[in-house]
């Protein structure tokens, strides 16, 4: 593991730099949004507090036995380039310092909740008259309006919402989901991003300002709206099927010999053409069953699904999984083996694109971060900094950007407005 | 005034892309799909729209071609790549899913794209991306799902890995490559300068594996599928089945009104049973409402709560859970999940794509749209944006194109004559 060679240098161009962004967001979805904001070379403050830090600070991964706020994998994956500076929004000091930030900004962006929204006194009205021509995109679950607007929830309760848990897995299984926060890492934060690119587009063509009202429940149905489109169409009912598609078929996971070292390992494959079908059956040392008319087209190995699978599973526990892979690819057919963490870190291709980025955090260490989901030829949004130290940048953004005297700093500290 | 007015953009990609396409058409973007002469495959994956001709009925795919003009071109042929060229010089945006072995043998690689059209944004989608040793290998969705660690963590215990629902390596990848497109945009803005953008399925889903590949970086260890999420079985935490469904509890911990809400939620129906009583009213005020019992589980030998230790616990968990267990079960899912959310439970309810349909939140909000698609002789039923930018408010605009729907108005905007137009027909280099 290695440190990556800085890829940008002070003459790299960045898509924002300059444009300046209050990051009040915490968790999983809104972090995400403006680590990649801050990828792109924005100057990205996040306002925290110590007396209710972002969950993910304290949450694991972390060493063992860490303390402390500054150790969580899960943080320090999705904060960095951003600055830090610790502020009690509720009392009424750190709220005319919030206004003071609100005014700095080209953009603010924060996921609380209605309700948090008008604790902290940062509501679109209120920080428009402040500053008019700003940007401000509320992320709350269910969006500002309507009767569910102040419902809360993580990821993980989203996700049941949206309908994920309801449509994984297989029929007659409990609707356990996908084992994580789902939406909470791309299809959140990443319409995020867009929509506030978007209306700065719109404000550079036209100097308008705007509110986006962005509901993680909506952002989340958009992206997942297969079936109930279909449903609502008169499409046929969505089926959950595990691994199984209406459009390909084989089409799954199947288990591989184990070799010994990693006895759960999983080959998948997906023929979605009748020509990926018959390399598959030749490759795999059956070309006989490409010419079985139970398997012709589609339709036949859809209605023969279960015999298909069957003979798949046998052939794949014979297997070698890198083995068939290779084989597999060679012939064309789509299929993978399904990585754990450990092999995704290593894998020769995430590898040769240098995907994860390693950089040195004061107390973590050299710690692998997830890289830029895009690949930008001419001005790189790969992450350089790591995340911030609880209140790293109090004192550079307190005299930076709030002007205020060491004097004064010392006293909002005492008073707890600082931390 | 929709927030892209006035970009135009090209959309030659295959399903990976097509959502991509569709979001910055949402945006008000003059997005043009281009299709194989024989149309998009997806326009005939089930499932399908009923009564409509086979080739105009992929739901999928009028799901995520609306809001797009469509023309085809055979760029096999050499006109047909003519053609592809000079409607690359008119557009702002080039989206595509071209390997590069494919982008070689049809003389459309990214170096040649940029030759063509300095000024090009060029977004390429593929499962692997454009460069390293896998950069020609086939892929579909669920190998992004596989390759990108994120399928390791989804199914049961004892039970095969499973794919995401509804194309999530396909979406993911286009989720990364319109915002990635959206940053090049705001630069090209600036600067006048294009640029490409490149997204990898396996590289755009990674983040997805959540702390997996951190806890894999930092302590070595990978997390397994269908295990409490972060490694600790707390009370009111997790699935729990309702009268009629389920929903799913987050009451352990800081967040909302936590446990000790729970308790008084089930008070109300009088099914707290002995949660009120001691040891557990103590233990649920002190230590339930705090990141105390986290500690204590992380770390059980540990000296951060002496009070509290693991062992004296142990036997109190299982009971509590069984308490909310009988609780739940008793209940149908709305009231749990609306009667909880209302008292500050973290509460969510297991949809079905029905139960979205009928959401009171999302009709409050006229979420979903209906649309006249004319050619098909329907209307159809769409979901909302995925952000209201309310100075700059989306439109669902038109229906998915029908096959080859704006040859003519599209390749006569770029000065191609009636006649030419009749000749590209006969040489099979557009679609008839």
């Amino acid at each position: 593991m290695i440190k990556n060679e800085q890829d940008t240098n002070v003459e790299t161009p960045r898509i924002l730099e300059g444009v300046k962004f209050l990051d009040l967001t915490w968790f999983g979805a809104g972090p995400i949004a403006m680590r990649t904001i801050a990828g792109m070379g924005a100057d990205v403050v996040r306002v925290e507090t110590e007396k209710r830090p972002d969950g993910l600070r304290t949450a694991p991964p972390r060493p063992v036995n860490a303390t402390g706020y500054n150790l969580s994998g899960y943080y320090n994956n999705f904060n960095t380039d951003k600055k830090s500076i610790t502020i009690d929004l509720t009392t009424e000091r750190g709220h005319e310092l919030g206004m003071d930030l609100v005014q700095w900004a080209d953009v603010m962006m924060t996921n609380l909740t209605p309700r948090g929204i008008r604790q902290v006194g940062m509501d679109w009205e209120t920080i428009q008259k402040v500053n008019p021509g700003i940007i401000a995109l509320y992320q709350p679950m269910q969006g500002m309006t309507g009767p569910h607007s102040e419902f809360g929830g993580f990821g993980a309760v989203l996700g049941t919402i949206c309908g994920i848990n309801g449509l994984a897995g297989f029929e007659g299984n409990p609707p356990v989901g996908v084992g994580t926060n789902y939406t909470d890492y791309v299809v959140n934060p990443m319409h995020a991003v867009t929509a506030l690119l978007a209306a700065l587009y719109h404000k550079r063509r036209t100097g308008e300002g705007q509110m986006i009202d962005m509901s993680q429940l909506e952002s989340s149905v958009a992206a997942l709206a297969g079936p109930a489109f279909a449903l609502a169409n008169g499409g046929e009912p969505y089926i959950r099927e595990g691994n199984r598609v209406r459009y390909a078929a084989p089409h799954g996971a199947y288990r591989v010999r184990d070799n010994g070292e990693r006895g759960d390992r999983w080959l998948v494959i997906a023929c979605l053409e009748n020509q990926q079908w018959r390399d598959f059956a030749k490759v795999a040392g059956h070309v006989g069953w490409a010419d079985e008319e139970r398997f012709a087209t589609l339709a036949d190995r859809k209605a023969n699904e279960n015999a298909l699978d069957a003979l798949v599973e046998d052939w794949a526990r014979q297997q070698d999984g890198e083995g068939a892979l290779a084989t597999l690819q060679a012939a064309g057919v789509p299929s993978g083996l399904v990585l754990n963490a450990t092999e995704v870190l290593a894998d020769q291709q995430m590898v040769a694109r240098k995907y994860f980025r390693y950089i040195e955090h004061p107390e973590a260490g050299l710690r692998a971060h997830d890289g830029s989901g895009f690949k930008l030829s001419k001005t790189p949004a790969e992450p350089q900094r790591p995340s911030p130290l609880l209140g790293e940048h109090t004192y550079e953004v307190a005299t930076d950007i709030l002007e205020l005297m060491p004097e004064e700093i010392s006293n909002l500290v005492v008073e707890q407005v600082l931390f | 005034m929709m927030a892209l007015e006035g970009i135009r953009i090209l959309d030659a990609s295959d399903v990976i892309g097509h959502y991509a396409g569709r979001i910055l058409a949402d945006l008000g973007a003059d997005v043009i799909k281009v299709e194989p002469v024989g149309g998009d495959p997806t326009r005939r994956w089930a499932p399908l729209l009923p009564d409509v001709a086979e080739l105009e009925s992929g739901l999928q795919f009028l799901l995520l071609n609306a809001n797009k003009r469509g023309i085809t071109i055979d760029v096999t042929q050499p006109r047909g790549r003519e053609l592809y060229l000079a409607l690359t010089k008119t557009a702002d945006v080039l989206i595509d899913s071209l390997q590069e072995h494919e982008a070689v043998e049809f003389g459309l690689t990214a170096d040649h794209l940029i030759e063509v059209k300095p000024d090009l944004i060029h977004t390429s989608i593929t499962g692997w991306g454009l460069s390293g040793p896998r950069a020609n290998w086939a892929y579909a969705d669920i190998v992004g799902c596989a390759m990108s660690g994120t399928m390791q963590l989804v199914g049961l215990a004892d039970g095969p890995p499973e794919q995401l629902p509804d194309m999530q390596g396909y979406h993911t990848a286009s989720i990364q490559a319109a915002a990635g497109t959206m940053g090049a945009i705001v630069y090209r803005q600036s600067t006048g300068e294009g640029q490409r953008v490149e997204v990898s399925m396996q590289e755009a889903m990674s983040i997805a594996q959540e702390t997996a590949m951190m806890q894999a970086d930092i302590l070595g260890t990978n997390r397994e599928r269908g295990k409490p999420q972060f490694g600790l079985d707390l009370p009111g935490s997790g699935l729990y089945e309702a009268a009629d469904g389920y929903v799913f509890l987050i009451a352990s911990g800081l967040a909302g009104s936590g446990f000790p809400g729970l308790v008084r939620l089930m008070a109300e129906t009088g099914d707290e049973e002995d949660l009120f009583e001691e040891p557990f009213r103590t233990f649920i005020t002190d230590v339930m409402g705090t990141t105390q019992l986290r500690d204590i589980l992380l770390d059980p030998g540990g000296t951060s709560s002496p009070s509290h230790r693991s062992s004296e616990i142990s036997h109190l968990l299982p009971h509590m859970d069984d308490v909310v267990r009988k609780f739940c079960k008793k209940h149908p899912k709305s009231y749990l999940y609306e009667e909880g959310q209302k008292r500050r439970i973290l509460v969510g309810i297991v949809n079905t794509p029905n139960d979205i349909l009928e959401s009171q939140q999302l009709k409050e909000r006229n979420w979903f749209v209906d649309l006249e698609d004319t050619k098909r002789g329907v209307t159809l039923r769409y979901p909302g944006p995925q952000w209201q930018l309310q100075g700059t408010p989306a439109q669902l605009r038109r229906p998915a194109p029908m096959l080859g729907e704006h040859n003519n108005e599209v390749l006569s905007e770029i000065g191609i004559d009636e006649s030419e137009l009749s000749e590209l027909v006969a040489e099979g280099v557009i679609a008839g």
